[in-house]
């Protein structure tokens, strides 16, 4: 039960960045960038959309994804192999996204933002508890 | 309450919430133990619905702290439900951690209370104190 305890302990952290994100975007407001610098450039760029879709409306509607799993594996509501198999197959989707945007933010625009960097962590950790469980 | 500081109490906090009410949903007989034997008799419901309903309002109240709305709301709803908590279980090795967390309610609803309502209660108070100095008089 620990690894989804934290597993939905990190996917609420990550709804909460979203959302911020997502209002301040919606209130055409700047959002606060403590650590980079480079928020801006890189949330207004040419790549803070797949299919039309914000990225911040994909991350927030993957972790509330993940975090309703999370606590159905820990509800135990059947399937549970299911929803094993679901959230190990999102956190992987997820965690190559944030690869790749983290790779866009160090080769292609040359800018750090605080809060993608922060939501890869989130979602790499989340990475390595489902992988440390799976040896345990 | 500094910004940052107040964002940090609210995530943990709807953090708390949402957990506990998903631990309740998955052991709501379990939790119900913790009901002193006088205030499990006043229930109306069976033990196991009254958590039920217990553990959906802790989520409802971690969704809206969670999502930066109607925090004060939230966090007044929050800290009634954690007093009832405590008269209800009393104060025991455990829900002694409860007081911890009905502070951090209070300072989430004390500064996100809106200004509004604020200049309504010190409207109030100032007319309070004019007609305790007319009286004196």
């Amino acid at each position: 039960m620990t690894s989804f305890a934290l597993l939905f302990t990190l996917s609420t952290i990550g709804i909460s960045e979203t959302v911020y994100l997502i209002r301040k975007r919606i209130a055409l407001e700047k959002p606060i960038c403590p650590i980079g610098g480079g928020c801006e450039k890189v949330l207004e760029s040419k790549y803070n959309k797949i299919f039309f879709i914000h990225n911040d409306v994909v991350g927030l509607l993957s972790y509330i994804i993940i975090s309703v799993i999370a606590a159905f594996l820990v509800i135990e509501v059947p399937p549970a192999t299911l929803w094993s198999l679901l959230i190990k197959i999102l956190v992987v989707t997820a965690s190559l996204a944030s690869l790749f945007f983290t790779y866009l933010q160090w080769r292609v625009l040359r800018a750090w933002c605080f809060w993608c960097l922060m939501s890869a962590f989130t979602i790499w950790l989340m990475a390595i508890i489902i992988l440390v469980s799976a040896v345990i | 309450m500094n910004k940052t500081s107040f964002h940090i109490l609210r995530v943990g906090l709807a953090i708390t919430f949402l957990w506990i009410g998903v631990l309740i949903f998955k052991q709501p007989e379990a939790w119900g133990g913790y009901l002193a034997p006088w205030a499990a008799n006043l229930l109306p419901v069976p033990i196991e619905q009254a958590m039920m309903g217990t553990a959906f309002v802790d989520i409802l109240i971690g969704v809206f702290l969670l999502i930066d709305s109607f925090v004060w709301i939230a966090a007044l709803v929050g800290a009634l439900h954690l007093i009832a908590v405590l008269v209800v279980s009393g104060i025991t090795d455990i829900t002694v951690r409860d007081i911890g967390i009905l502070a951090g309610m209070v300072a989430l609803m004390a500064d996100s209370l809106p200004k509004t309502l604020i200049d309504k209660i010190q409207s109030w108070t100032k007319r309070g104190n004019g007609s305790e100095q007319t009286n004196q008089s």
